[in-house]
């Protein structure tokens, strides 16, 4: 399978202002691509590229090997694109608004009104009566209409509630078995475990790294605070950090001897959890594993 | 290659059909008004004392018929508010999507940018026309009604005149739209009727060279109501040559700078 989207070296500047530094990436025909990153990293500035709404400063990027621009039709009709925050003409209905990006499209409405009975979204109402959720209710389905090639979506689950998180990550899982490319950023990375395939972290508009998400599943562990310091010790725990009252740990095997030396070690205060993606990641980075 | 795209242009219709019908509404209102009380002013004419009526020369005098009392009270004001309202349609139909933010979900959409352009310069027109034809309607039952009908001939040449004004401020301001920066307050495309019919006025209060050269440098003198509701009038060709040309240059302009323009929201 080929590369859908390929970008190299891409810098994108507003005047003086970095949007972009350096972005080097490539996404594979049918694979759910995340685009990983804290707010102000350019995850944005690079979709928007990758959108054809904003031109890059210099280096390159091409979807379907075209290069996205202001008349980029073709590229346009196959792809969908959903905003980051989803505005459409405020003073009409949903079912105006998406009935026009359906004829747009060249697509029935019947499309339309299946995924918004499964968003649990009210064709009915105007558009500046929604909530930000429900507006990007409107955006996830404008989006995926007219079943494109290539869905762009810009943090897509942000302002809306678990149940329609769940359903948007099946929508999305269906689109991926039908062939759709996903290009997804975001900042939450459990939506990121559950729908990528890859993903991709971008700080301060660069690329740290690229891996897989089995990859990064691969190195989860535990973390552990323990009080007072102390030095402990067993296959598979390595002390990370601390000061004067308590040490920092990660662990990676059984629970039982790891349960078993805390029980013993004299503690009077002990904090065992999960590492967050983000903490795999980093630390993923840290160790000198990326790019 | 489309150029025009009648989905995209019934959805901008609807979109601004609400202040398309406010504007028609009030200005029409205000002219079927103001030829309404014509009967009534006439008779306040009457009773002016002579040596008032002498100083009112200064300022125009006192109308000898309903169409000059139109031209002086009415159809100024339609040309006045009429083009503040073309400039806003057509200032609007670009820089609208990116206030309200909607250019970001629009121009990712399978169409062109000169087919954006072209739909929605199209579509700016065609209300200010809507709103001149409504306005030219309503005042010609106007004059009916009041008894006072008027010459057919220089009343549509008054209103064809008056709506290639109303197109000019339209292609002028969607011009500075897209040759400006995204985000502009639509105060900035009210501000150019505003100024040249200030120039206009000016123009008008004496014969003078400078004075009469300025007339060329106002749209309005082409559709100048006085000159062209009397029956000897003559197009003024040169300013309206100008207003043509310069709309056309910007037109041409502001297409080079739509077509590559970055959608910031």
């Amino acid at each position: 399978m080929g590369d859908v989207i390929i970008a190299r070296n891409l810098k994108k500047y507003y005047g003086t202002a970095r949007g972009l530094e350096d972005a080097t990436l490539s996404v594979r025909e049918g694979e759910v691509y995340g685009f990983v990153g804290p707010n102000g990293s350019g995850k944005t500035t690079f979709i928007r590229i990758l959108a054809g709404l904003i031109r890059a400063t210099s280096g390159s990027v091409s979807a379907f090997g075209l290069t996205p621009g202001p008349d980029s039709e073709k590229i346009n009709a196959a792809v969908g694109y959903m905003p980051g925050e989803s505005f459409y003409y405020p003073e009409r209905k949903v079912r105006e608004v998406l009935g026009f990006f359906a004829r747009e499209r060249g697509v029935s409405e019947v499309r339309m009104r299946e995924l918004a009975e499964r968003l649990d979204l009210d064709l009915g109402k105007r558009i500046d009566a929604l909530s930000f959720g429900n507006r990007k209710k409107v955006g996830i389905v404008a989006a995926m209409l007219h079943q494109p090639k290539l869905l762009i979506l810009d943090e897509p689950t942000t302002g809306l509630d678990p149940l329609v998180q769940r359903t948007f990550l099946d929508l999305l899982r269906e689109e991926q078995a039908r062939g759709t490319t996903v290009f997804l950023s975001s900042h939450n990375l459990t939506e990121v475990e559950k729908a990528c395939d890859r993903v991709a972290l971008v700080k301060e508009g660069g690329i740290l790294f690229t891996t897989t998400i089995a990859d990064l599943v691969k190195r989860k562990h535990k973390r552990l605070v323990v009080a007072p310091a102390v030095e402990l010790s067993i296959a598979g725990l390595e002390r990370t950090g601390g000061n004067e009252r308590e040490s920092y740990y990660e662990y990676r095997g059984e629970t039982a001897p790891l349960l078993s030396l805390l029980a013993d070690a004299g503690l009077t205060d002990v904090v065992i959890r999960d590492a967050t993606l983000e903490e795999i990641v980093i630390g993923h980075y840290e160790r000198g594993n990326g790019r | 290659m489309r150029i025009f795209d009648s989905t995209l242009f019934t959805m901008e219709l609807k979109r601004g059909f609400r202040g398309v019908l406010i504007w028609t509404f009030a200005l029409s209102a205000s002219m079927v008004l103001v030829i309404a009380l014509y009967p009534m002013v006439i008779d306040m004419y009457a009773a002016i004392p002579p040596e008032f009526a002498d100083l009112m020369e200064a300022f125009g005098g006192i109308p000898d018929s309903i169409v000059e009392y139109y031209a002086t009270e009415g159809a100024m004001m339609l040309q006045l508010f009429g083009s503040i309202f073309a400039a806003l349609q057509g200032f609007g139909a670009i820089n609208r999507d990116e206030r309200e933010k909607t250019a970001e979900s629009l121009y990712v959409l399978p169409i062109a940018r000169r087919t954006f352009f072209a739909t929605k310069l199209l579509r700016a027109s065609l209300e200010v026309l809507i709103l001149s034809a409504v306005a030219a309607a309503s005042s010609y039952v106007a004059f009916l009604a009041v008894g006072e009908p008027i010459d057919m001939a220089p009343f549509l040449r008054f209103t064809a005149l008056n709506a290639l004004v109303f197109l000019v401020f339209v292609w002028l301001a969607f011009a500075m739209a897209a040759l400006l920066k995204p985000n502009q307050k639509p105060f900035v495309a009210i501000a150019v009727p505003f100024v040249l019919y200030v120039l206009y006025t000016v123009s008008l209060m004496a014969d003078d060279a400078v004075l009469e050269f300025l007339r060329n440098l106002t749209p309005f003198t082409f559709a100048d109501p006085l000159e062209i509701l009397k029956a000897d009038f003559e197009v003024a060709w040169i300013p309206m040559t100008v207003f043509l040309g310069l709309s056309a240059a910007g037109l041409l302009a502001g297409w080079r700078a739509f077509r590559v323009r970055e959608i910031i929201v």
